[in-house]
């Protein structure tokens, strides 16, 4: 056996796993979208076995392309990932700046802030919908009864209720409506995500040059201005990891949509993919197509700076 | 160093104070999912009983009756070993021959198997589906879970192995086989002493992926191999819903992997960010 048989040969099983997960499933994907294909149809029960006599040809892209759910899946995709991306980063700067520093009970304060990243998503989803977000049952709805009760008994004051009765009326909000699903799917998504974001940040914070912190404190700069010519600098990389990472991640939210209000309002691409699986397979796989470009764009700039650091 | 050293007022005092409120405000979702499943399903929808109620351990001792608990844990349980094992079994000589015998393509392996994990699920979903229901019949099978968490989560297995056999010193193993030790030998004396520690992290976080995987394991089982995933999504409806005992369940199927996520904080950067952030 020569030098390199050996190794080749280690390596085998793990790429002829990944290559058949890859390219049977992803095959008939791609096969799919080019032919007519529907799990129950009276009228045409042809069509209802996969074969390439029903051929499509770009059929069922210009379908989903000139679908106007498929725009508002893009759009609802597009919204929640980038809402997500900006609450997880910001919070995440924020926060691992402000535990960089040594204090008391910063072990705890560490593994607190890092718990949430472990609940499994449909716990998130279950216990944000109904334990605090629920406008009647729920934290939320508890509280905002709370002080709606408070100010109308001081309403009931003399002089001093005239000033309270102009304090607004507020209703508890329903997060499973359609104007507000979204919001809740990035509000349950940015707690669990958050403390990723933290904790990459505070792991890169800790390799920043102390003695480049050291001469410009000397030098007089203030805080702000040490965190936005050298940290900031320091993070460009986490911070753009982070931000690819969450998007691959977060393109293919499910659980949590299905769990807020089954796609009410809030139904992104692999939800409507969900949807379409359901009869027309052909349209589906199109959508599924998109999906798979859509992911690319994003993967091809995160593999690149992935690979940068590689083989150092 | 003196300069560094000098607190001020708001490194004393407010910075841990606005630390530990943060942390609060962040653990409060879990604290208080923990919280209600001490209270019974109807004190846990009262105003009244919101703190102060009689603590109860009945949610806990009928989370079988209520929910099948264990007949869903164990699958979890079943599933997530297994796929992490056989995520190892492959993952390891393919790492080891990665990192001591790298050759110009094996960058090009690493990155296209990391490739792999961005691929949408929903896109090859029906695929999936119809291969695992009509043409091999091992959909709602263990055996299908497993081999799909493993699957999934290879790529990362790989890479995290990748990135600790390489920093072992190869001067070592060179020396091994000028003492004439077997390949074999090499791995068992010299490399696993050493790489103990990396793939003890890389099972935990790879075990804690398979328990959290929630859309294969929901869309590919029916019954036999549901997963505490599915057990969750099963029941989120609103109508009806009971709070204690969902609280009581959605613990007991949290918990114990936030308390391995406890161990292995490090390791998750490194194993997320692809070895990318140090």
């Amino acid at each position: 056996m020569s030098d390199r048989t050996l190794p080749r040969l280690l390596q085998t099983p793990a790429v002829i796993l990944l290559l058949i997960w890859m390219l049977v499933p992803l095959g008939m994907t791609l096969f799919f979208s080019f032919i007519r294909y529907v799990l129950n149809s009276l009228r045409r029960p042809e069509w209802t076995t996969p074969s390439i006599e029903n051929w499509r040809g770009g059929g069922n892209y210009s379908f989903v392309w000139n679908n106007d759910g498929f725009w508002l899946a893009i759009y609802n995709s597009v919204f929640m990932v980038t809402s997500i991306i900006v609450l997880t980063v910001l919070l995440g700067l924020a926060i691992a700046v402000l535990v960089n520093k040594n204090f008391p009970g910063r072990g705890i304060v560490r593994v607190l802030l890092i718990s949430p990243f472990f609940v499994m998503p449909a716990v998130n989803a279950v216990l944000w919908i109904n334990m605090i977000l629920d406008p009647v049952l729920g934290l939320q709805g508890l509280a905002v009864g709370g002080l709606s009760n408070i100010v109308d008994a001081l309403r009931g004051l003399p002089v001093l209720g005239n000033f309270f009765s102009l304090w607004p009326e507020i209703e508890p909000i329903s997060f499973r409506a359609t104007q507000t699903s979204a919001i809740a799917v990035i509000i349950m998504v940015t707690w669990q995500w958050t403390p990723f974001a933290v904790l990459i940040f505070m792991t890169s914070l800790q390799s920043e040059d102390q003695q480049q912190k050291e001469a410009a404190i000397l030098d007089g700069a203030n805080a702000w201005s040490q965190f936005r010519n050298l940290t900031l600098p320091h993070l460009g990389r986490p911070i753009a990891i982070v931000v690819m990472i969450q998007a691959i991640f977060h393109l293919s939210l499910y659980a949590e949509v299905e769990i807020v209000s089954r796609g009410n309002g809030n139904k992104n691409l692999p939800y409507l993919i969900g949807e379409l699986s359901t009869n027309n397979i052909g349209a589906a796989s199109a959508a599924g197509i998109f999906a798979v470009i859509l992911a690319n764009i994003i993967a091809i700039f995160l593999l690149r700076m992935v690979g940068k650091t590689l083989m150092d | 160093m003196a300069a560094v050293s000098t607190q001020t007022k708001f490194g004393k005092v407010f910075r841990p104070t606005l630390a530990w409120i943060v942390a609060l405000i962040f653990f409060f979702p879990i604290f208080w999912m923990i919280f209600t499943s001490f209270k019974t399903d109807a004190d846990a929808v009262k105003p009244e009983f919101l703190f102060f109620f009689t603590p109860t351990l009945e949610n806990y001792v009928n989370m079988t009756e209520n929910y099948d608990y264990w007949r869903f844990a164990i699958n979890s349980v079943i599933t997530s070993t297994f796929a992490t094992l056989f995520a190892l079994i492959v993952g390891v000589p393919c790492a080891y021959a990665m990192a001591f015998n790298p050759t110009r393509a094996t960058k090009d392996i690493l990155m296209w198997m990391l490739s792999t994990k961005m691929l949408p699920a929903a896109a090859v979903l029906y695929p999936m589906t119809f291969l695992t229901k009509n043409f091999l019949g091992i959909y709602d099978t263990k055996f299908l879970i497993i081999v799909v968490l493993m699957l999934i989560n290879l790529p990362i297995v790989i890479w995290m192995l990748f990135t600790y056999f390489k920093e072992i010193p190869r001067e070592i193993i060179e020396a091994g086989k000028m003492d004439g030790v077997s390949t074999w030998g090499e791995i068992k004396d010299i490399l696993v002493p050493l790489a103990w520690g990396g793939v003890a992290s890389t099972a935990l976080l790879c075990f804690i992926f398979c328990w959290n995987e929630a859309y294969w394991t929901v869309r590919l089982t029916t019954t036999d191999a549901a997963t505490l995933s599915k057990l969750i999504e099963g029941n989120r409806a609103p109508e009806g819903l009971f709070f204690g005992r969902l609280s009581a369940v959605s613990t007991a199927a949290v918990g114990p992997i936030i308390v391995l996520g406890w161990f292995c904080q490090k390791q998750l950067v490194q194993g997320l960010t692809f070895g990318a952030v140090k």
